[in-house]
């Protein structure tokens, strides 16, 4: 390798992306928008969300606990004059949650004191949208017990009387590291990752399949330059735009999002700057082994939905089943979306995840090797 | 006179259809795409892909020892979502465990547990790694609903001595199953994936290749050879849909709810989304000037597409804005039709609203194209 020819091709190379408007804008507009657009989606507050209600009981007592449940902003009550109605309105998927008050609740709810009989509500949740319907639920529950329970303590104080109070264990929450539940923190670490595995990897095998295409490769293969050096060459200034990327990403997070790493933004910045090399090294890889465009993105795109979807960046990866979530280990993003979010949201140093670094490294090694590889058997 | 038009306008999109039908049955790799990828998406939707959680790792501190919180800790661990307790010594170790990730719930029993019970005010604390908040809210949620339960007996009694009794039901998917609610929609990110990609590079290649020209010189209008292109891939895209709707139904017991009304509330909506879908690909196509370009350019459609649209995500707890900007996205409306035809049985006039939607969309994407088309020699 000479280092002279590869810094004149390095240069040539930076040049030429830098002229490319359409890859400019690309390279800083994708992870921007990606940051805003994952940030966003992720919520696990529900809010003014429409709660179909039929009060079959109409007493001060039913229509005190519909103004409890939406007092709070959490849902928005909706009355039905029939269960039809109800029932019609969740099928046509305008409804998510609906509550039904009994003819006898009032009627239980006094009797309650004397333990004959416990007030009944029935509440409905759409199944068909199972993440909604099982963010609702936690909220729903806890706001009716809590609702009827005060009703049912003013039932007896009217009546003078004082209750034991309903039994069960008060269990007392708290949530760490982000105490609202606020999803943005969470998306925002994975979206390095995102960006970092996807990215990187389509833009690398697109552009050097393109010079193939175009014959600029072979023109280069005439001069005294190695192949090795052409390809080096090639990447190591996309390389280093990525490495901008996550700088730009960190603080763009930081000022638009209000979410810094808890960690060391320059421990984050090295890392991810050795992990763009996994992904430039696969890039290659899909490049060397594809004819087309069109070929090395649907094999970048085949490859990345499971990367997407099992790494962890989407869906925890705890909840899949066993031989899956060994699958998962195997890809490289798992383990670089672990180490963000360690250092991101608990502030985690290079000792606690030094295993994760490890592995890092060691897939870094393998598929550089077989990048290598493929680059010689094809020259 | 109009007639005659109309006929001569449908004969050339049809002799267009024919040639490019020609040319997909010979791509092999493409035919292999078309198959893998539904294989592959059921795989991953059908046993992989959870919202619920399961395995979770806890950790806890009990500083009362009696039989009592011990009987809690077991409630706890026989709802089923959780690994065995790590059980700590204090209430430091707790922490630290959540620090490193090793937990996502910690409780701590304290020391008078047993004795607040008897007096009926047991507490119990819990603290939750808050960074993955879907999880920790409903990790959360288990651990108090095992406490409201809560009755220090071995098998708990139904209802005694509580103020209420909250009978809660799960409509259209009473298990709560991930699996349903996301294998419902399996045949929209199909279909999104393979309308758009095939689409998106045609025009582009016809280009570069210098066919476009030569088609242009024949008498089709620019207008007829794009819709000749969309027929053969709206018929394979039915393929896709069969595909999809099949598999998940046969693998994992998935079918459209309603029977025969559905299937065909199925087939009617499939069409305006397919063709809605296909034109996207021909107007980007057209904004491109390399395939590299289209190429790109689609990718980052279809991305934001599987992100806003609701698919993987509720898009009812979407910020406003976001919420409004998915509303945009054909899929958004198809896999809410979707949803609706496989899980809660709907008929045609339950999807009427979005098949209107994705008819109008259809339009304004090739009044789109029309404008971008005018025959031009550059």
């Amino acid at each position: 390798m000479n280092l002279r020819r590869l810094r004149t091709l390095l240069v040539r190379e930076a040049r030429a992306t830098w002229r490319d408007a359409f890859t400019m804008t690309i390279l800083v507009s994708v992870p921007l928008a990606a940051l805003l657009v994952f940030s966003s989606i992720l919520s696990t507050e529900v809010k003014d969300l429409a709660l179909g209600v039929h009060d079959a009981c109409g007493t001060a007592s039913s229509r005190r606990l519909v103004a409890e449940l939406s007092a709070r902003g959490t849902f928005s009550a909706r009355p039905f004059a029939t269960r039809d109605a109800l029932d019609r309105a969740l099928v046509d998927g305008s409804l998510s949650v609906a509550l039904v008050i009994p003819p006898d609740f009032d009627r239980h709810l006094r009797a309650w004191r004397t333990r004959e009989a416990a007030a009944q509500v029935e509440v409905i949740y759409d199944g068909a949208e199972a993440v909604l319907a099982a963010n609702a639920e936690g909220f729903l529950r806890g706001l009716v017990t809590a609702a009827v329970a005060d009703l049912a303590g003013g039932a007896d104080a009217r009546d003078g009387e004082r209750a034991g109070g309903p039994r069960g264990v008060a269990v007392v929450t708290r949530a760490l590291y982000n105490p609202e539940l606020d999803g943005t923190r969470y998306m925002v670490a994975g979206v390095f990752g995102f960006v970092l595995s996807f990215l990187t990897t389509l833009i690398t095998a697109v552009s050097i399949v393109n010079e193939r295409i175009t014959g600029t490769f072979e023109q280069l293969q005439v001069t005294p330059a190695t192949s090795l050096e052409i390809l080096l060459g090639k990447i190591l200034p996309l390389g280093a735009v990525f490495a901008a990327d996550v700088v730009l990403m960190m603080v763009a997070a930081g000022l638009l999002l209000g979410v810094w790493p808890e960690g060391n933004p320059l421990f984050f910045v090295g890392v991810s700057a050795f992990y763009v090399l996994t992904s430039l090294a696969l890039g290659l890889i899909i490049s060397a082994t594809s004819a087309t465009t069109a070929e090395a993105v649907q094999k970048t795109v085949l490859f990345s939905i499971p990367l997407v979807q099992l790494s962890g960046f989407a869906f925890p990866t705890r909840n899949m089943p066993t031989v899956v979530r060994w699958l998962a280990e195997v890809f490289p993003a798992t383990h670089y979306i672990r180490v963000s979010r360690g250092i991101y949201l608990r502030g985690e140093g290079p000792l606690s995840l030094a295993p994760e670094l490890c592995l890092l490294v060691a897939f870094a090694g393998v598929l550089i090797a077989l990048a290598l590889r493929t680059i010689g058997a094809r020259t | 006179m109009r007639g005659e038009a109309l006929r001569g306008a449908l004969s050339n999109v049809a002799a267009v259809a024919w040639k490019e039908a020609a040319i997909m049955r010979h791509d092999r790799a493409f035919l292999a795409m078309v198959l893998a990828q539904p294989v592959m998406m059921l795989l991953l939707f059908g046993f992989a892909i959870r919202m619920q959680p399961a395995n979770v790792p806890w950790a806890v501190f009990d500083r009362d020892g009696t039989a009592l919180s011990r009987r809690f800790v077991e409630d706890v661990t026989a709802t089923g979502y959780f690994l065995a307790p790590e059980v700590v010594r204090s209430y430091a170790e707790g922490r630290a465990r959540l620090a490193r990730g090793q937990a996502v719930a910690f409780v701590v029993i304290p020391a008078e547990f047993r004795r607040e019970f008897e007096l009926g005010q047991p507490r119990v604390q819990v603290l939750l790694d808050g960074t993955d908040p879907i999880s920790a809210a409903r990790v959360g949620a288990f651990i108090a609903g095992v406490g409201a339960r809560f009755d220090g007996e071995a098998t708990p009694r139904r209802g005694a001595g509580a103020a209420l009794e909250l009978r809660q039901s799960f409509r259209f998917n009473p298990t709560l199953s991930d699996r349903r609610f996301y294998l419902a929609v399996l045949a929209g990110m199909l279909l999104t994936n393979f309308c758009l990609s095939v689409t998106a590079g045609g025009l582009v290649a016809d280009r570069e290749a210098g066919t476009w020209e030569q088609m242009l010189s024949t008498p089709t209008s620019p207008l007829e050879l794009v819709l000749g292109k969309l027929v053969p891939y709206a018929a394979m895209s039915y393929v896709v849909l069969a595909i999809a709707t099949l598999g998940a139904g046969i693998f994992f017991g998935v079918w459209p709810a309603g029977g025969a009304a559905s299937w065909l509330a199925l087939a009617v909506v499939t069409l305006p989304f397919v063709l809605v879908s296909l034109a996207v690909g021909v107007f980007v196509s057209t904004l491109a000037r390399t395939s590299a370009q289209a190429v790109f350019l689609t990718v980052f459609f279809i991305l934001p597409s599987m992100v806003l649209s609701g698919v993987m995500l509720p898009y009812q707890l979407m910020p406003d804005g976001v919420r409004q900007v998915g509303a945009l996205l054909p899929l958004r409306w198809y896999q809410i039709s979707l949803r609706r035809i496989t899980l809660r049985g709907a008929g045609l006039d339950d999807v009427a609203i979005p098949v209107l939607a994705l008819s109008l969309g259809f339009l304004v994407v090739l009044l789109a194209i029309r404008r971008r088309l005018k025959p031009r020699l550059d």
